[in-house]
Formats: structure tokens, sequence, C-alpha cells
């Protein structure tokens, strides 16, 4: 029993050192959106519809996306794997909308590029870390063994949970999400209706790969994203059509 | 600003910096200690969390180094969790309270350790979620798959660090379980293998394993400090399952017929894996079927597949290479259609189960289906000929009976992850009979009677059909290749009997010239059909973005028709077969097709380009029996090459650009090819012609797509042209003297149409006032043989649709809508016949929402029929209104008033310029009805007022 233990931290303190060499990577993400959960939360359907939207649509498979997380202690960029091969291996490539985020740590700023709602924006302002909550949860993401946070989402009204691995020491994480002592491996809104999960960790150097995105887009701050997705979801629930086929969930 | 004022400020203001200043310098503290194993070996790497113990919100956070020391500086004096968390081990947490210190140690924190084995198969293999509370491990038991029925026991033992004995005591880390507690409460008494072994497993969701005080202790209030291992399990909140239904009727009075009644009901019961429904119908309002949303209710998970077609062809899919006509009813179950014409009483049941898990995925249903139909029917038709033209005018009575059993299973099995099989099964058995009683008189072009004939015609008919598919699909390892293989076979057998009888007078100078003609005729008709199917895919990845298809299929049809004719002698009360009418007829139809093509898919640019040789096989011989000498025998191939290519673009900002060339080919229909003369209608008689060859049809399509979801604006436009060769038209000789029409189907080349379609579509007023407009235009030339001449009907229509929707509140709601509709049709044979035919169509739909869960709805439908040549004209208004109340505290109930065309004016009209001919119809219908409805609804009564909504 003993010696079991001693191998474990033995094990666990070489994993450690490994990490604390070189705390810089990339982790490829796998994106699932479920849409049956997601329309069966539209507030204006009966509750006619959404069992029959559940019902209906239970076996169709889930909208998966590839994702990457370039991260070192002091910066992140999270994008597309590849965003212009089709997600289904032969299958129809659809156009993918822009969605390059950058997060730079020791300068307090991020630099998001989002194309949304039929638009380019670059989101430039300072960080505005969301409030974590640390839960006594522990589970393996990805061969990492991960902490559970959550948060919430005050625009979309969504409870995100995060598992975050404290063997990668930065704050950097998927979607527009950050802030934990350890990089996020797997990221959880609401009841699964987006899971995205790390498939892959390699450490390596990505200073190459950390850079700012540029593209043409019209500047605006984090309040005036916020005020834009707002605005656009209050005017389709108004209007009962799914504000999220044309928005990032 | 008043001194009182100044002051207050003044004193706010020093409170404020006083704050200030206590919160910086002496306000800030540095936090610092070490973290290490019980064994007291440091740990370097572990996370220390600083939370607000309130709501355990992050405050900070730091990293032990390398002696396990941690040091966090510049924290605010304030009340804190402290966490420290390390893999392997229990997370320590401790509520810390500094004081005046400016460095607050909190020393050596000790973390003890996991149990290596737990840690390893919980967090590792089962990657599980392993919740620690204190001291407390928690199991979530949908990681430890059971099979189903098992007992708690048997869940235990697959936990790991929990051992049961197989007189079922408890071991747990070592220690004997004393107690098992079931969401806290002891039910079971003192023994704990009471609860383990009489609970469902499955009835579980998490179990916790941790110290308890002894039950004694917790009597006595005295803490001995002696603990005994608890196990307490959590039940489950009821697992997603549940059951809804729905029942509507509706009674009323009819004011041109009988009294009316509806029964519409429905339940379905479901759980994670199973959906059972069931639903039935019975009315004689004209409703022939369920709706779209009671098709998904019944049908649930397989409401809609995708990977069902098994015809593989360009762009991965089927469909699009050669369809038959068909002269069956369809396998799958009727869905939709508006109210049936004329009067009719229709009936259906149905049952429907399915069993999905991710591997498995099955679904079976059941559906029988009936109506009965009767029609009185009104039309005249003008025929053009070359140079002149004559007028068919026809009073029919027709009663019609149709049943059709379904039964339809489908399997999906994913055997591994690359390897997957489909079966489907569907199949239909229906019985009908139909009675048709007509006049039918014959005008010649000066308007004078030329022929009349009286029919009264029945016939019975039995009929199966069947299909069964299979089809195997494989991915490999490597991205993009994929293989696929599919076998189907068919059936179609239908038996029947036909008794024609008709009386065919002729009118022409010199007057009686012709004898009349009186036709008793018993038909016996047997068909078989069968059809056998192959295909293949094979798909090949040649880089990233770019693929290589290739696709074969086999399809042989193979038709057997026994028809025997008997002419009726009445007056010998006996009956002659007729060999020149009765036929015997084997055909197969064998078509092979091998294509390939590659296609390029790169960031939302579709572009495909291929092509396949294609080569029909036409042979087949009749007879007039089984057992006499064949008259003729029919052996002709065909061979082509078709090609075919596709675009598809998806632009920014939510454009989208599409099109393509394609050649599509039809095959005959069996009753096209049958050489069998149809003499039901004595004036128009119709014989199929064994010799067809497939139709082909070149179509050129391109199309653009815009939305713009900040305004909600979206532009359409698409066009497409098609050009056919060996189009299948029934080619028509009219006997100059009696007018008797004689068609039979031949090919001709040269038939073309285009069509384009645009709409707009914008908020006037956002969220409130919508509109939608477009034009459509379509150009058609068509060629008939007539008389042996080519009649060119070259046909110009051009409709223009608008929708406006008023939604200004969530008490109103107004859905207005208007087709105007033109069409041109010039005739080359005799183009003093050209017509102008208008069809314009008016539309309200008006619902409020009154106090008192009161709901008004009202729709009035308008419809302008006009042909001036033809010297019609017909306009017909439709006024229907509802009063409908929503009941109980949950809105489950709801009556329901509603008065079905209050102006009593409802009649089927259709106007039609077709290849040589114009044609009117009207059929009396159902008209005004009052109905009193009562609809009870398990999940609430859907009182929404507002149509197209989306999701």
């Amino acid at each position: 029993m003993k010696t079991c233990f001693t191998f474990l931290v033995s094990f666990l303190l070489v994993q450690y050192v490994a990490t604390a060499q070189q705390p810089e990577g990339v982790v490829t993400y796998e994106r699932r959106q479920h849409w049956d959960k997601i329309l069966s939360q539209l507030s204006y359907l009966s509750q006619e519809e959404k069992d029959r939207i559940v019902n209906t649509w239970k076996n169709v498979e889930e909208d998966k996306s590839k994702w990457m997380l370039y991260f070192s202690p002091t910066q992140s960029l999270y994008t597309y794997a590849n965003q212009g091969v089709a997600d289904e291996a032969g299958g129809y490539s659809k156009r993918k909308e822009d969605y390059s985020i950058y997060r730079n740590f020791d300068q307090d700023q991020k630099t998001d590029l989002i194309e949304t709602l039929g638009k380019t924006y670059i989101v430039e302002d300072s960080l505005h870390t969301p409030a974590w909550k640390i839960l006594n949860q522990i589970k393996e993401v990805a061969g990492y063994v991960c902490m559970k946070a959550v948060t919430t989402d005050p625009i979309q009204g969504q409870t995100i949970t995060a598992w975050f691995s404290m063997d990668l020491p930065s704050q950097a994480g998927p979607e527009r999400y950050f802030g934990l002592p350890g990089v996020i491996l797997e990221l959880c809104v609401n009841d699964g209706e987006v899971v995205v999960e790390a498939i892959e960790v390699t450490l390596r150097s990505v200073s190459g790969e950390l850079i700012v995105p540029t593209a043409k887009g019209k500047r605006i701050s984090d309040t005036t994203y916020n005020n834009l997705l707002k605005n656009h979801i209050t005017q389709s629930i108004k209007a009962q059509r799914n504000p999220y086929w044309t928005i990032r969930y | 600003m008043s001194i009182i004022m100044r002051v207050v400020l003044l004193v706010l203001l020093c409170t404020l910096s006083v704050d200030a200043v206590r919160a910086q310098t002496p306000g800030r503290l540095i936090l610092k200690g070490t973290v290490a194993d019980t064994a007291g070996a440091a740990l370097p790497g572990a996370t220390i969390l600083l939370s607000a113990p309130a709501d355990s919100t992050l405050v900070s956070y730091a990293r032990s180094g390398e002696q396990g020391a941690f040091e966090i500086k510049n924290v605010r004096r304030d009340t804190y969790l402290l966490k420290v968390a390390y893999v392997g081990f229990f997370p320590y947490q401790k509520i810390i309270e500094p004081g005046g210190e400016t460095i607050f140690d909190v020393g050596m924190i000790t973390l003890k350790p996991i149990v290596k084995e737990l840690f390893e198969v919980v967090i590792r293999t089962a990657k599980a979620p392993m919740t620690i509370k204190g001291d407390t491990i928690e199991y979530n038991t949908s990681s430890f798959k059971v099979p189903p029925g098992s007992t708690v026991e048997d869940l235990l033992r697959r936990l790991p660090g929990v051992l049961v004995d197989p007189d079922g005591s408890i071991k747990a880390q070592g220690q004997d379980v004393k107690r098992v507690t079931v969401d806290g409460k002891s039910f079971f008494g003192t023994d704990p293998k009471l609860a383990t072994k009489n609970l469902a497993a499955d009835a579980v969701s998490k179990v916790q394993i941790f110290n308890d005080q002894t039950e004694q202790a917790k009597l006595t209030g005295i803490n001995s400090g002696k603990k005994e291992k608890t196990v307490n399990l959590e039940l489950k909140e009821e697992f997603k399952k549940g059951g809804f239904g729905k029942i509507t009727t509706n009674w009323g009075l009819a004011t041109n017929t009988g009294a009316r009644g509806e029964l519409k009901g429905n339940y379905n019961k479901f759980n994670e894996k199973q959906q059972f429904s069931a639903i039935g119908l019975a009315n004689n309002t004209n409703q022939t079927g369920m709706s779209f949303d009671d098709y998904q209710d019944f049908r649930g998970s397989n409401s809609f597949n995708w990977n069902d077609d098994a015809d593989f062809g360009f762009g991965g899919g089927g469909g699009r290479y050669a369809t038959v006509s068909s002269d069956d009813e369809a396998l799958g179950i009727p869905v939709g259609g508006s109210r049936g014409q004329g009067f009719s009483r229709n009936a259906a049941v149905g049952v429907n189960y399915n069993y999905d898990t991710k591997k498995t995925k099955f679904s079976s249903s059941y559906y029988y289906n009936q109506s009965r139909q009767t029609l009185a029917i009104l039309r005249n038709r003008q025929n053009f000929l070359e140079g002149s033209s004559f007028l068919n005018s026809e009073a029919s009575n027709q009663l019609t009976f149709g049943g059709s059993h379904r039964v339809t299973i489908r399997v999906e099995q994913m055997l591994d992850s690359l390897n997957s099989i489909i079966f489907l099964h569907n199949s239909r058995l229906t019985n009908s009979d139909a009675s048709v009683a007509s006049l039918q008189q014959l005008f010649n072009s000066q308007g004078a009677p030329n022929t009349q004939t009286a029919v009264d015609n029945g016939s019975f008919t039995n009929s199966l059909g069947m299909a069964n598919t299979l089809i195997y699909r494989r991915k490999f390892k490597a991205t993009g290749r994929t293989f696929a293989a599919s076998a189907t076979t068919q059936i179609n057998n239908a038996d029947g009997t036909q008794d024609l009888n008709s009386r065919t007078n002729f009118f022409q100078a010199p007057i009686f010239s012709i004898p009349s003609v009186q036709l008793l005729q018993d038909n016996i008709i047997a068909t078989h059909r069968s059809q056998y199917k192959l295909s293949l895919l094979y798909a090949e990845p040649l880089t990233e973005k770019l693929f290589w298809e290739s696709f074969y299929n086999f399809n042989l049809r193979h038709d057997e028709v026994d028809r025997s004719v008997f002419d009726r002698l009445p007056e010998q009360n006996t009956r002659v077969r007729s060999d020149t009418l009765s036929r015997y007829y084997k055909n197969n139809y064998l078509f092979n097709r091998l294509g390939t093509g590659l296609r390029y898919s790169y960031k939302g640019v579709n572009f495909a380009a291929g092509g396949a040789v294609q080569q029909f096989r036409l042979n087949g011989r009749y007879a007039s029996s089984p057992t006499t000498p064949t008259l003729n025998t029919i052996d002709r191939i065909y061979t082509l090459f078709v090609p075919d290519v596709s675009v598809n673009v998806n632009l920014k900002n939510n454009m989208y650009i599409y099109g393509g060339y394609e050649v599509a080919a039809q095959t005959p229909g069996s009753r096209q090819l049958q050489p069998v003369t149809d003499l039901s209608n004595p004036i128009y008689i119709s014989r199929g012609n064994p010799n067809l060859l497939p139709q082909l049809s070149h179509s050129i399509s391109l199309g653009f797509y815009k939305f713009n979801p900040a305004t909600f604006l979206n532009l359409s436009a698409n066009t497409a042209y098609n050009y056919n060769i060996n189009q299948i038209v029934n080619a028509q000789t009219v006997d100059p003297q009696t007018l008797v029409t004689r068609v039979m189907p031949v090919n001709i080349t040269g038939g073309q149409n285009v069509v384009t379609v645009l709409n707009v579509g914008f908020p006037v007023v956002k969220t409130k006032v919508t509109l939608n407009a477009g034009p459509a235009i379509n150009l058609s030339s068509n060629l008939t043989p007539v008389n042996g001449i080519q009649n060119m009907t070259n046909t110009q229509s051009y409709t223009m649709r608008t929708r406006l929707d008023l939604t200004p509140n969530d008490w109103f709601t107004l859905y207005a809508n208007a087709d105007w509709g033109i069409s041109n049709t010039r005739y080359s044979i005799s183009s003093s016949q050209n017509q102008r035919i208008l069809n314009h169509n008016y539309n309200g739909d008006l619902t409020a929402k009154l106090p008192q869960n009161l709901f008004f709805n009202t729709t009035l439908n308008y419809r302008i029929y006009r042909n001036d040549r033809f010297g019609f004209a017909q306009q017909v208004t439709i006024w229907n209104m509802a009063v409908y109340k929503l009941m109980g505290k949950a809105k489950k109930a709801e009556m329901r008033l509603t008065i079905y065309d209050l102006l009593n004016r409802n009649l089927n009209v259709s106007q039609f310029a077709g290849q040589n001919y114009v044609s009117e119809e009207r059929i009396s219908t159902l008209a005004r009805y009052f109905m009193l409805g009562f609809t009870y609804n398990m999940r609430g009564v859907n009182a929404s007022i507002r149509k197209n909504r989306g999701y």
C-alpha cells in the first residue's frame, strides 16, 4: 500500500516536472452542440412543441467541430483546428464564421475576432475575468486530472461548468472562458447543450502561433458586444424565432 | 448647494477616505504556508485557492514551489475559504480569518492521499467524475454499467474499493459497512443487506461512502469518537420518462348534409430508450389522415431518417438517377394533405414502438387507414384539333373506398465505430373498390351534339406492396474514405376485377349512320411486379480538399400481367373471352449505371463534376393468354452517357450561391408499358406502349440566397431550365366522325420549360410587421402528337405572391396573403384557341386573444377563376370562424365553437390549360357546418396565436 502510494506520488511528480519545464502547448478540442436541447429551451414554445422536438430529434448526431487552444502562462489563442475543411470527413464544407479569441494575461488585454450577425467584430477590452466558483469534484479529461469550477453567463443566462487541470499552469481556456489556476480542458454549457472537450494536449513551444488575430472589422468593447447579443436575443425571442442559429451559443 | 449638503458631503468624503486608507497598506497582507503529504514530504505544484466563504467565488490562487512553500501577496484583509488541491489527494479546505498581521502564515498543510486503486479506477478507467466532500467519496452510478434488473448489491460489487461477500455483507475501504441509508434515511433497520438486496440498481443515482457517528452516538448526543462505515444511496430524480396524450372531439351539424363529427386521440409514453405511441382518428369532415405534428408525435425519433437512401449516385446520395413513375400507392404512412374534396368518411389507427441506444436503433409501426369518398363532378373540357375543336361535357358520380394496412420496421446497428448496417422493411396491404357513373357528351365545333356515352363501372382490387432494404456502410481510419453497399427487393402485386357497362350513341350526320355501341365487359387482372436493386459506393480522399467518388447501380424490374377480358352476354346469361383484348405480358427492364466524379470541398466552396454511363435493356413479350403463342417480342438496348456538375458556394454574410447541371432518367411506369387496351371510358380509350424508352431531362439550375440576421432581411432568387429527350407524352388520335379519342404514350424530344422564382422578405416594423413578396414565372413548351400532327403548346404563366404578417402585440395577429396568377397558352395546331386564364387567391387569418383565456379566430379565403374565351367566371368565398376557451389552471382543456364556411359557398373549382385542351372542373364539397369541440391535452393546449414560429 505504502509503495503504491509512493509510486503514485512519484508518478504525479514526474508529470508535474514535465509540465513545469514547458508550461505551454496546444489543446485540441471537440465542440459538440446539441440542438434539441437548445431548441427545447426556447421560452415561446409550448410544452407540447418542446417534447416533440426532443422526442423527434434525440437520435440526431450533435453538431461537431474541432478547435485549437494555443496557450502559454501569459497568452492564449483559441480558434478553428481547420477552418476550411468539412467537419464530417468527406462531407459538405460549410463556410465557417471567423472566430479567433486572443488573451494576454500579463497585459490584461483581450482581442476577440468574432463574425456574428452578418458582420466581423473585433472585441478589444481588458480581460474582465469571470467570477469562478471552485467545487470539490475531480475527473480526468485527455489524460489530465481536472477540478470543477462553475460560473454563469449573464447575457445568455447560461451556467458554465469548466474542468481545469492544475498540471497546466495557465489561465487559458476554450471559447471566451479563462481565469482559472489551470488550462480549462472541458467546458459545458447548461445541461450539456454545448460541450467543448479536450481530446489531445501537446506540450511544445507555441510562440509562433500566439499572435494577435488581425482582420478588417468593427472595433467594439465588451459592453457593446454584450449589448449586441442581448438585443438580438430579445428581438428574436419577441419575433418568435430562434436566436441561436445565427449567434454562437 | 446648501450648507447642510456641503457638510454631509464632507463627512461622507472623510469616512470614505478613512476606509480607503485602511484598505490600502494595513488592509493588504501576505498569505503563506507549505503543503506536504501525510509522510511529511513536500508537495511542489499544489494549487492553493483563496475563495470568498459566502459563495466560494475564486479570489486569488497560487502554486506551491519546490519545497512545497507558497505565498500569495497583496491579499485584502478578509475572511477566506482556503483550499489546497493536489492530484491524488483529498482537497484540504479551511476558513481563515487573518488578524492584524501583515504576513499570515497558515503553516504546514497536510494532504491525505486518496487510495490509489480508487483513484486510478474511478478517475482513469471509469472516467467518472468522483466527488469528494470532506471524507466522503461519491460514486456516480451512471459510470458503472449493470445489466437491467440488477440490484444495488450487484452495483456495489462493481465499485472500486467496495467488496461484497457471497452472503451480501459489504466491506468498503477495508472496513465493514454497518449501515445503508437511502437519501440519508435508514429505511431498512439495522441490516444493511435489506436495502442492497431489494433496491433496483437503476433507481440509484449516487453511492456515497463515508464514516458516520454510530447510531448510539446520534441518539445520545455523546460523541464517542467511534465512527462506522456508512453507505448512502441517493435515488434518481424520476429518470427521463413521461407520458403525454391528447384527445379532441367535435360534433355538429352541416347545412347540405347530415351531422358531422371528428374524434382524434393520441398517447405517447417514453423513457430514455423507448418510445411508445398510439393514434386513432375518425371523422366525416374530409380529413383523410394525421397532420404533420401528429406524425412527429407518432413516429418520435424515427420521424426522419437521412441515411436510408439505398440508391447511391452523384454526391454520395441517390434519388437523382433513375426514378420510376409509379402507379402504386406509397408504402410510407400518408401524412398531411389539406381537407379533401367531395364528401369523405375517414378513419385511422396506428401504434409505433421505438427503442434507441447509441448502438442500436429499432423502430416499428403498424398503421391502418381507410377512406370512403363520394364525389359529384361537373367537368367541361375543350379539346383542340388541327383547325377544329370539340367540347366534352361530363357529369359524374364516384364512390370510392380504400383501406390500407401498413407495417414499417427499421433497424440501425452500429457494429463498431467504423461499420454500420441499416435494415428497412415497409409493406402495405390495400383493398379498394370504386364505382363510377357518368354521362359524357361531345359537341362538335359548331356546338351540335356529336356523341354521348353513359358509363357505369365498378372495380375491386387487392394489392400488396413490400420493400426490404439492407444498407451497409463502412468508414476507414483514413478520414474521408468510405464504402457503402445496399440491396433492395420490392414486390407489388395486385389482383382485381372490373365490370364495365356503357352505352355510346353517335348523333352525327347522317343521323344514326353509326349504330350505338353497348359495352358489357368483365376484366380479371393479375399484376405481379418484382424489382431487385444493388448499389455500391466508394469515396477516396485525394487531398484534404479533393475527393474521388465512384458508384455502381444495378436495377432489374420484372413485370407480369395477366388480363382476361370477357364480353358479357346477358341474354345467354354467359360470358365469352375476348382474345383480342385479353393480354398476357412479361417484361424485364434492366438498368445498369457506372459513374465516377471528383468533388472539391473547402472553405464553403463545394464543386463536383462527374459522369456516368447508363444502359437500359428492355426485354418483353406478350400474348393473348399465358398458353397462347407469343404475339410480339421486344428487345431493345439503350446506352447513354450522363454528365453531372454541381456548385454550392457559401459566401460571407450568410450568402449562398448554388447551381448545377444534371441529367435525370425516368423509366416508364408499368402501366405505360402494358399493351393493354383500357375501355373503361369508351370515348377516351387508352393503351400502353411496350416500346417506351426512358425519359431524359437535362436541367440547369442557378440560385441565390441571402439572409441578414441583424435586420431579418432575406432575399432569394432561383431559376431552372429543363430540356426533355424522349419525354413520355400521350399521343392522341381523334376519330373525325365519332370524336372518340384514343391515347397511347410515346417518346417525344423537344419539350422544355424554364421556371424563375424571386422572393424578398423583410420586417417593415421589426417584430411587428413583416412583408414577403415575389414573382414566379414559368415558361414552357410541350409537344403532343394529335392525329399525327405535332402540336406545340406554349404556356407562359406569371404569378405574383405577397404576404403580410401583422404581429403587433401578444394578443393580436393577422396574416394576409394575395396571389395573382395569369397564364397565356398558345396552340400551334389551332391558334384561334389561344387561352388566357386568371387564377387569383386572397387569404386572411386573424386571431385575437381576449381576456379570460378566450380566443377568437377568423379566416377568409376569396378565389377568382376566369377564362374569357371559354366564358368561364367563378368566385368562391370561404369564411370560417372559431371561438375557443382554455380551461383549468394548467390550461389542459379547451372548448371550441367553430363555423366552417359561414356563407355556404364551398365548391371545389379548378381550371387548367393543358397540352391541347383547356378544362374547368367543379366538385360539390362539404360546405357550411357548425361544430362544438372539446380538447384535452396532458401537456397543456398550445395557446400561441402566432404562426410561422421558427426553431
